[in-house]
């Protein structure tokens, strides 16, 4: 029990240091470093080094700077404008017509980039404007687009499953299958709730554009052609199994800068500015893990998780009690943290606790990332509702109203994975056969 | 001086972008290679180191940047002033940090260059060549975080928050996760 008690001090102490505006990179390290100082027989300094030097030496690793370069890249091209163009013509006809863009928008781009704030941002600056000439509902057009962008890290490639993979010490190509179906699903809600919303409401869905023959149809879409083709192939990269994360991130790029330049959209300040932001980008995180690998040493020599695991096994909880507690813990740690520091803070503590009490690795992945999602759309501080406040200049409280009933969607969508989690396990054990 | 040391972060910066193009580069020569049976397992080495200075490199100026996260939830809601004695705090707490951080980095690849230590794989190198991108990493980090502390003492506006700023202003999110 004094173990308890130890991972309750350096948990307020951590508290502390964050709530005061200490970078959380640090402060994992300084919690660390304060428990193996004063708390073990071992040389902080030493393991502070070995911690930051293994854990950003990384082959595995260098998947992370490769894909966010990806979606920099195509941040960069006129891809958001082609991607509604072209998906445009065949809406007409669904309940909820042009509002559908917003989430298949969401979800192509979410599949070629890793990240939700930049989904948001692409896919929300083309959208609203010609949503709101056409005079469709903005409220209806910032909820979607509020939590549609949140698909980015859901669809494979996403930058937050390389950081849990890496953390979890779990394969990076299973946990990105497993978001495949997870995400179809979300689109499903979502797109589902929009139609439901339309028929109910059908004077406030505006009349069709002109209609276009089939052919035409065909024509207008020919934009898509490439990005269609990127994503195959990484689709296809990753079922056939042909090549490891890190290398389909290179091709993912090479793809990309493909489609950069034949759209004319890449010039050497495009391709540089991509580059050094990706960078920084990746530094960030790399700086993250690198602090939690010296924190997760602390607690390695000192066994708290492995404590803390027994002591909540042996409260008796139910798995469903379990995961109702941690989803509890998350959304309360996603109303001040970003997702990525999120996963990190807690994996050293609670994936112990998650694999005793029996869950799959990956499908706590799955879990955990659509609970990061919740925690984008939420205030006061969800990421994706600062992204829109930005671009469209209304309040944030607004806009998490808008939200609110695709937020009701996210949670349906976590029920529905939590009882049926073969929705999760069932393509990568499929793909790459049953694991353990 | 202010010029000189913004040139040091930058090239540090563009050195580490530099890094991640390589790395790029070898995975596709390396995934080419495999398929035409070369041995690449030296590729796997390098993409290694690579990537840990791609990160060590950059870390300054990412920083000065403001890529690096942290709750900011009650310094917004806090008066400037009080604000500023946290910012003071924090940069503080971080220079005792990073100058920790470097000093080991520093005395660590020291060692490892004294002992001439040789890395596992395949690829023989002595460690303390890779590991300097490390220490220069953390060094120039301290620098920054130093750096940051006197402007904030001299009553300036943090860099990293004034470029965060301004690249919300301009709608630019490619940077935030």
């Amino acid at each position: 029990m004094d173990l308890v008690w130890l991972g309750a001090f350096l948990l307020g102490v951590m508290l502390l240091f964050l709530a005061g505006g200490v970078w959380i990179a640090m402060t994992l390290a300084i919690v660390g470093w304060i428990g193996q100082a004063f708390f073990t027989t071992t040389l902080p300094g030493k393991n502070l080094f070995s911690a930051f030097w293994e854990s950003s030496a990384s082959w595995e690793l260098a998947a992370l700077p490769l894909f966010i370069w990806m979606g920099e890249i195509l941040f960069r091209t006129k891809l958001s404008e082609q991607m509604f163009g072209g998906l445009a013509p065949w809406l007409e006809r669904v309940p909820g017509r042009l509002m559908h863009t917003t989430i298949l928008g969401c979800g192509v781009f979410g599949s070629v980039s890793g990240s939700s704030a930049a989904t948001c941002a692409t896919i929300a600056k083309v959208a609203l404007p010609e949503l709101k000439r056409r005079g469709y509902d903005e409220q209806m057009a910032l909820g979607s687009l509020a939590t549609a962008g949140t698909l980015g890290i859901l669809i494979p490639p996403s930058i937050t499953m390389v950081v849990y993979a890496v953390a979890a010490d779990a394969s990076i190509i299973r946990i990105f299958l497993a978001g495949f179906l997870p995400g179809l699903l979300l689109m499903v809600l979502f797109s589902g709730y929009i139609a439901w919303w339309s028929l109910r409401h059908p004077e406030r869905v505006p009349a069709a554009d002109e209609h276009l023959p089939f052919l035409q149809k065909i024509k207008r879409s020919g934009s898509l052609i490439p990005v269609t083709l990127l994503i195959v192939f990484i689709v296809w990269v990753l079922l056939a199994g042909w090549a490891t994360a890190t290398e389909c991130a290179a091709f993912g790029v090479l793809g990309s800068l493909a489609i950069a330049a034949s759209s004319r959209m890449l010039s050497w300040k495009n391709f540089w500015e991509g580059l050094t932001s990706a960078t920084r980008v990746s530094c960030m995180i790399m700086f993250i893990l690198a602090g939690a690998a010296f924190l997760t040493k602390t607690m390695a020599f000192t066994g708290i998780p492995r404590e803390l695991a027994d002591w909540v096994n042996g409260l008796g909880l139910s798995p469903y009690m379990l995961i109702a507690v941690l989803t509890v813990l998350y959304l309360v740690l996603g109303t001040a943290l970003d997702g990525i520091s999120m996963i990190v803070l807690t994996s050293a503590v609670v994936l112990p606790m998650v694999q005793k009490a029996g869950f799959d690795l990956v499908w706590f992945g799955i879990f955990i990332i659509l609970l990061v999602e919740i925690a984008e759309v939420t205030p006061p501080v969800g990421f994706n509702l600062f992204v829109l406040q930005n671009l469209t200049g209304k309040d944030s409280n607004v806009i998490a109203r808008a939200a609110l009933p695709f937020f009701g969607c996210l949670v349906l969508c976590i029920g529905l994975i939590t009882v049926f989690p073969q929705i999760v396990t069932w393509l990568p054990d499929a793909v790459m056969g049953v694991s353990k | 001086m202010r010029r000189f040391l913004d040139t040091l972060y930058a090239a540090a910066g563009a050195l580490a972008a530099l890094c991640v193009l390589a790395i790029f580069l070898l995975m596709l020569v390396g995934s080419l290679g495999r398929e035409l049976g070369w041995r690449v397992g030296i590729v796997n080495d390098l993409v290694a180191w690579l990537c840990a200075a791609a990160a060590f490199l950059a870390m300054a100026q990412a920083f000065r940047n403001g890529d690096f996260v942290r709750v900011t939830l009650l310094l917004e809601r806090m008066p400037p002033n009080i604000r500023r004695g946290f910012e003071i705090l924090s940069l503080a707490v971080a220079a005792l940090g990073i100058g920790y951080l470097a000093w080991w980095a520093a005395r660590f690849t020291y060692e490892s260059w004294q002992f001439n230590e040789m890395p596992t794989g395949l690829l023989v190198v002595p460690m303390w060549i890779p590991q300097m991108s490390f220490v220069v990493g953390a060094l120039l980090f301290f620098v920054a975080v130093i750096d940051e502390l006197v402007q904030v003492l001299r009553g300036h506006k943090p860099t990293y928050v004034r470029l965060v700023e301004e690249r919300h202003a301009r709608g630019d999110f490619s940077e935030d996760m």
